[in-house]
């Protein structure tokens, strides 16, 4: 039973950094209706940074968020610009190829850079651990959720606090009509796309701290999210966090009740049966949608 | 638009050529090391048609086709296991088993991603995928799991033993061209086709469009399936992690989308071209980290430049060139035919 | 169909297969025993991308040196020998067609092995279908003898699946008293280490050892915590963990973080990586730690102290950062070597003739096989001690006795 409920805490606590990392995904698709297949390739791009300032300048990885989020969001901005404003027709299909093309590139540089040896990110906290219910929680994990609570607290309060955000929220339910009334569809969507790609960077740290990463471990990430967001209802915030703590959940309970090596499948079946009965998955809305 | 007779004839003159070449192929060339490429290259022709027939005629793309090759893999290696079916050739004639339970197979996947459109539908094939690798891996007592599935391994030396594999993929080749052919010029395709264009109006005029995707679909699954069946065979002895690969499934989509979306001959030259070209620049600069970035970027080329494909943009092109000589009056209807065709309905 | 399109379709496609035709050779493959003294290339697949790129470069470095010491030597039966790589790519559809151009193509005259049994498969039967030896110092799983590939040698000590069988006879000749009486088990669904630990399970159980907890988790995970809670949770008197490097740092850092100490620590890879090792977990938690080892630098194995200062001659580093990679690579070489002199022949036939037959003396140790390539020796258990690992059973390969139970985690 200790063990259950363990699996639970921890569901939660590592659920907050597939929140975070989802949520992004799923920003970038609300408001530009692309999938970001290199969304895990950024993340780990985001690990490798902080994993750098770590070795060369021996910045704590929380601490380095200060530099890598901002470098993080200004690539998002870039990567906006060059590779998926040009695409003009067809653009959910192309821009899945498109993504996976800076995936593939992004995990190539890593590897010419960093060899495909894994790493992880290190700090005083990864080992140091505190006792509750009769088990140790290590530090890094409540670090990180605490993280994770702060930033998606920060996203949420500017979608809905802030002229900006209104205009974001626009652009995701109706791209045209929000071009009618005046909002700048272009500018909002790089900037979209630069918030998506920094928390990309700050889940990027929180995953690096707490697994071993090399520069192909964006693919097992990547389907990962992407079920998530699909889970919770594409394009929907508040889906893709709870699809996320509620799959991890699910994950790691599987992990104890039943073993390891069906944790995942649980996680994709959660999806199957969700889709059976609501296509549209939690939080979405039945769109007319066109490839 | 009737073409002119002369053309017509150059058609069937390159068609025959074609496959006399490829028909003739292991004949003028005794290396296996080329046959072995030849395989590769004939294996992707018939995977990115098959492919097309869903992706390029409906406009649903899949990134999770390399489910039913590994399972068409996995499925064609158990029948010869629990058969006792010796290596040789007779395996080959078990290939079309492989292909009905691949069928039953995507029957079931497809009726449920199927109920989802577009970006919902490319996501819930990649999951669909996992769950396939997953099985492959966690159901040992079937599969082997991580130790992974032997075939029977043919008593062939190794001068020829690429030839009966190169006239395998061949014949699902061509089977896969035919059907590819045929679906496009039916009433069935047609259908297809409308759903491409607006699955909501093909609906209103009276497709029945969950029927018409759930059998593209299908086609397009079994005859991977078969493909995959012949590949196991092959290299005598697959893995999860590999015979059900993600990058499988993305390299046939971007053969499609270099050769042409929804054209019958797009897939064919995209996997004519990347195939041969990834092997060889693999052999010969693998070792250079950097190659993965230089694929990275010939693919964003494509993508970026010719978002549509080589045979629309080429046929545009050639196109023109004619409309300027000749002047005709169909210059505009041709136009539009080539939008269908490119599988870029104009918005 | 547009007619233009088709016909210019129709004309790459042929000119594409015609290229592709004539660029190939029409000379049959290299079968005969090359001339006396002329220059010979060996042909090798390796993994320089992707996840087993580490490995596949300790194979590199060991190969390149046994080819410069054979050809410091006058080279391989008098042949000068150039070693030839590809790269992979750790993929299937690559190792075959690697392993056919190498040898038709390149017309190689020898073959070596690349890393991994899920890559020595299909490689293995490439090769035997050319008629081609193929001595290979990575592939060692049980599925890899099943195939009956007669040409095929896998120069290790012990079949993969004996590695932990010398951890199981030291646990069952504790005193009563101190033999531990239960056992927790949790291994990546891998080939490599899964088969080692059922077989260690299969022995201990049969050996009045209860199994506490039994857990095979999938080879991608990253995320360790979770499984070592359930080790912890079995709280068993040994641990017994089938692992590659990353899991195996991860597991020893999750059981400091729950202050969990067994009193004995197996892990089937990972703490056989030397200094590498000691960094990442940090060089007081080695303690105690052991591994099943075919080779350890300090081996009293002949030519071992030559291999290690030469190795750190070429690379640089210490002696505790040599991959056992490197050597297995280096003792493919040797093999290879006292093959070819006893057959007095580098002929693929003679070769594999000759490798049936005998004992082989590599910086491993000695080595014979069967026919189907299966090495007959044991692997031994090999423990940090004081920073550095030493063997520590059976007693004849022993230098020390085996430290128990193992000193806690310094936290």
């Amino acid at each position: 039973m200790t063990l259950i409920l363990e699996a639970v805490v921890f569901g939660v606590l590592t659920g907050g950094v597939y929140a975070l990392m989802a949520s992004g995904l799923t920003l970038i698709f609300g408001v530009m209706r692309i999938i970001n297949v290199g969304h895990g390739a950024l993340v780990i791009l985001g690990a490798y940074l902080s994993f750098a300032l770590l070795r060369s300048a021996h910045i704590d990885p929380f601490v380095s968020l200060i530099i890598t989020m901002p470098a993080m969001f200004a690539l998002g901005v870039v990567l906006q610009l060059v590779f998926i404003r040009p695409l003009k027709e067809d653009r959910e299909a192309l821009s899945v190829l498109v993504t996976y093309a800076l995936a593939l590139g992004i995990e190539g540089l890593l590897g010419f850079l960093f060899s495909d040896n894994l790493v992880q990110l290190n700090a005083w906290y990864e080992t140091a651990s505190f006792a509750v219910f009769g088990f140790h929680i290590a530090y890094v994990y409540v670090f990180g959720f605490g993280l994770c609570i702060a930033i998606l607290a920060g996203i949420f309060l500017v979608l809905y606090r802030t002229t900006f955000g209104s205009a974001v929220r626009a652009t995701m339910l109706n791209r045209t009509a929000a071009q009618l009334v005046g909002v700048n569809v272009d500018r909002v969507s790089a900037i979209a796309f630069g918030i998506g790609v920094s928390t990309a960077a700050a889940g990027g740290v929180i995953f690096g701290m707490t697994n071993a990463f090399n520069p192909g471990s964006h693919y097992d990430l990547i389907s990962r999210l992407l079920t998530i967001i699909v889970l919770g209802g594409l394009g929907s915030l508040r889906g893709a966090v709870i699809a996320a703590v509620g799959m991890l959940i699910i994950e790691d309970v599987t992990a104890v009740v039943i073993s390891p090596v069906w944790a995942s499948f649980a996680f994709f079946l959660l999806l199957v049966i969700v889709l059976v009965v609501r296509p549209q998955g939690l939080y979405g809305i039945r769109v007319r949608e066109r490839i | 638009m009737r073409s002119p007779s002369w053309i017509r004839a150059a058609k069937w003159a390159a068609l025959v050529l074609v496959l006399a070449v490829a028909l003739l192929f292991p004949a003028f060339e005794s290396d296996p090391a080329t046959v072995n490429i030849a395989v590769f290259t004939v294996m992707y022709v018939g995977l990115a048609t098959a492919w097309n027939i869903m992706g390029g005629y409906t406009g649903y793309v899949s990134l999770g086709h390399a489910a039913f090759f590994g399972f068409g893999a996995y499925a064609f290696g158990l029948v010869l296991a629990h058969l006792g079916i010796q290596a040789g050739y007779e395996p080959f004639l078990f290939v079309p088993i492989a292909g009905v339970l691949t069928v039953v197979l995507a029957l079931v996947i497809g009726w449920i991603a199927l109920r989802t459109r577009a970006a919902t539908f490319v996501i819930v094939t990649i999951a669909m995928m996992f769950m396939v690798q997953l099985l492959a891996e966690n159901l040992v007592g079937l599969t082997g799991g991580g130790s992974g599935l032997s075939f029977p391994v043919p008593p062939w030396t190794g001068d020829f033993f690429d030839t009966p594999f190169y006239y395998a993929m061949l014949v699902m080749a061509v089977v896969s061209l035919l059907l590819s052919w045929w679906i496009r010029r039916s009433k069935f395709g047609l259908g297809l086709l409308a759903i491409r264009d607006d699955e909501d109006k093909a609906l209103a005029v009276g497709v029945p469009a969950h029927a018409y995707k759930l059998t593209a679909f299908v086609i397009s699954a079994g005859l991977v399936g078969m493909i995959g069946a012949v590949y196991g065979y092959y290299v005598t002895y697959i893995y999860p992690q590999y015979a059900i690969d993600p990058l499988v499934g993305i390299s046939l989509v971007l053969m499609v989308f270099l050769g042409g979306l929804g054209t019958l001959w797009g897939p064919v030259l995209g996997a004519v071209i990347l195939e041969p070209a990834q092997l060889w620049l693999a052999y010969n600069f693998g070792a250079s980290l950097l190659y993965l970035v230089f694929y990275a970027a010939v693919f964003l080329v494509v993508i970026l430049l010719l978002p549509r494909g080589i045979i629309p943009s080429v046929g545009d092109l050639l196109k023109r060139i004619a409309a300027r000589r000749a002047v005709g009056p169909s210059d505009t209807a041709s136009t539009s035919d080539a939008h269908t065709v490119a599988g870029v309905p104009s918005p | 169909m547009r007619k233009p399109a088709f016909l210019a379709v129709t004309g790459i496609v042929s000119l594409g297969s015609l290229t592709l035709a004539a660029c190939g050779s029409n000379s049959p493959v290299n079968s005969g025993s090359p001339q006396a003294g002329t220059p010979i290339t060996i042909g090798v697949s390796v993994s320089l991308t992707g996840d087993f790129s580490g490995d596949g470069k300790a194979l590199v470095q060991g190969y390149d040196l046994w080819a410069t010491d054979e050809n410091a030597k006058g080279g391989l039966l008098g042949h000068h020998v150039t070693m030839k790589y590809v790269d992979d790519a750790s993929s299937t559809t690559q190792v075959v067609t690697n392993y056919q151009n190498l040898i038709t193509q390149d017309k190689v005259a020898l073959v070596f092995g690349p890393f991994s049994s899920l890559l020595t498969i299909p490689a293995s039967t490439v090769t035997n279908r050319f008629g081609y030896a193929f001595p290979e110092p990575a592939g060692g799983g049980p599925s890899v003898f099943t195939r009956g590939i007669h040409s095929l040698f896998f120069v290790q000590p012990a079949p993969v699946e004996d590695n932990l069988v010398s951890f199981t006879q030291w646990v069952l000749s504790l005193p009563a008293g101190q033999r531990p009486a239960t056992a927790a088990y949790s291994t990546e669904d891998d080939p490599f280490t899964q088969p080692q630990v059922d077989k260690a399970k299969a022995l201990l159980e049969a050996g009045g050892v209860r199994t506490a907890s039994y857990k095979v988790y999938p080879a991608e995970t990253t995320d360790f915590t979770p499984l070592a809670q359930q080790v912890i949770a079995a709280n068993a008197d040994v641990v017994i963990l089938g692992t590659q490097e990353p899991d195996a740092v991860a597991f020893i850092k999750a059981f400091q973080q729950q202050h969990y100490n067994p009193k004995a620590l197996v892990e089937t890879a990972g703490p056989d990586q030397g200094s590498d090792f000691a960094t990442k977990v940090g060089s007081a938690n080695t303690e105690g730690v052991m591994v099943p080892a075919g080779w350890w630098s300090s081996a009293k194995t002949p030519f071992n102290a030559t291999f290690v200062s030469e190795f750190i001659a070429k690379y640089g580093g210490t002696p505790g950062g040599i991959a056992s990679d490197a050597a297995e690579a280096y003792s493919v070489g040797q093999v290879v070597d006292q093959a070819a002199k006893k057959a007095g022949s580098i002929t693929n036939a003679a070769l594999i003739a000759a490798l049936h037959t005998g004992t082989y003396q590599t910086i491993q140790g000695p080595m014979a096989f069967d026919s189907v390539g299966r090495p007959s020796g044991a692997s031994f258990l090999v423990q940090w001690q004081n920073g550095l690992t030493v063997p520590v059973y059976p007693p004849s390969a022993a230098v020390a006795q085996p430290e128990y139970p193992k000193p806690a985690f310094s936290g």
